[in-house]
């Protein structure tokens, strides 16, 4: 005969089996296991895992094992978010953060409201120069350059005349 | 979006999760928490290590391990799933690691070394005769014997199933695999498990 319970047969058998199957489904399999003998063998030999598994009881944890831990959490080397947060852990995170940022707002507008009319001067730097340069000057510069090539050649004239 | 989500994930795992409420305070710099969840975790995780590795110092030095993992990344705990099932995350990932470097023992070294164990006295009712310790010995190692033979998912997840008494769903988070991927997985694990023990009803 074909097992009704077919599909989920293993899911519903391991349950019972584990003794975690209970209310209205366990009593519909207990009348099922009452005239399936396939089901019945499997759930006793689940039932028999079951009970040599608590057999298995293994020692309690070692005395020291707290203090072991905590001597290698002391050991650890501390970060910096740590180090930072170390004078305010004595009072919690969720509150250092707010207070912390309400302090720096504080802080900023304070700054603001006592800030200097005046802009400090930009400080010079050569590259700046060099950007700043304007067409009046290179002008005014190649007048220079021309007016003293102007002075300069009668000079050289005169000097040729004077070898002849 | 995402952010949300997972917020909202979060608060709704710690209004149900004591301890992730606990582990919310170690973030916060609460010592105290870490020591409460330390003493309610600190026997599930050896003797899980214990039954996955089958040495006893080298399941205490893991169980070590998983709790300075825990410790070291309270500042970037977030709350997506119930503590445990991060707890045992880790110490199954340990766990497994260990295994595969084989750093340890032997396996047969292993099963023969029986310190990690309770002796029969602690857990027969009154004192046993020489033949209840011996006939306790003989099951015990028989299963301890058909757990190890299993391979490394299945164990994990039959020990979890077993021990920890977790649903299909945790366990498949834990391992990082579906739910009917565990399904599959303990079906098989018992199923050579029945074979290995049903004769000790």
């Amino acid at each position: 005969m074909k097992c009704p319970l077919e599909a989920k047969r293993n899911e519903v058998l391991l349950a019972y089996g584990s003794r975690k199957l209970d209310g209205g489904d366990l009593r519909l399999l207990e009348d099922h296991l009452e005239s399936c003998p396939a089901c019945r063998d499997f759930v006793q030999a689940q039932r028999a895992v079951w009970d040599a598994l608590d057999v298995w009881e293994p020692a309690p944890v070692s005395a020291d094992f707290d203090r072991r831990l905590y001597q290698r959490i002391e050991r650890q080397p501390m970060s910096w978010l740590d180090r930072m947060m170390r004078p305010f852990q004595s009072f919690g995170l969720r509150y250092a953060v707010p207070v912390a940022a309400s302090a720096a707002v504080v802080l900023m507008a304070g700054l603001l409201i006592h800030r200097t009319p005046s802009p400090l001067p930009a400080p010079q730097r050569d590259t700046a120069q060099m950007e700043t340069l304007q067409p009046e000057q290179v002008e005014l510069a190649l007048d220079e350059m021309e007016a003293l090539s102007q002075l300069s050649s009668p000079v050289r004239a005169d000097k040729a005349d004077s070898k002849m | 979006m995402e952010q949300r989500v997972n917020r909202d994930v979060g608060a709704g795992v710690t209004d149900l999760d004591p301890d992730v409420e606990l582990m919310l305070r170690v973030k916060d710099g609460d010592g105290a928490s870490f020591g409460v969840l330390l003493d309610k975790h600190r026997l599930p995780v050896v003797h899980f290590l214990y039954r996955m590795i089958q040495n006893h110092a080298v399941a205490e030095e893991l169980a070590q391990e998983v709790f300075l993992r825990v410790y070291r990344s309270r500042a970037t705990y977030e709350p997506t799933a119930k503590f445990t099932t991060w707890l045992f995350r880790i110490a199954t990932h340990l766990a497994l690691n260990s295994l595969r470097d084989g750093k340890h023992q032997r396996m047969e070294e292993r099963l023969d070394d029986t310190s990690g164990d309770l002796p029969a006295r602690q857990v027969v009712d009154g004192r046993p005769t020489v033949e209840q310790s011996m006939m306790y010995r003989a099951r015990l190692d028989e299963v301890r014997r058909a757990v190890a033979a299993l391979p490394e998912k299945q164990r994990a997840a039959v020990l979890m199933h077993k021990y920890q008494e977790m649903e299909y769903t945790q366990i498949a988070k834990v391992l990082d695999c579906s739910e009917s991927a565990v399904k599959s997985l303990l079906f098989r694990a018992y199923e050579t498990l029945r074979a290995r023990l049903a004769h000790m009803a």
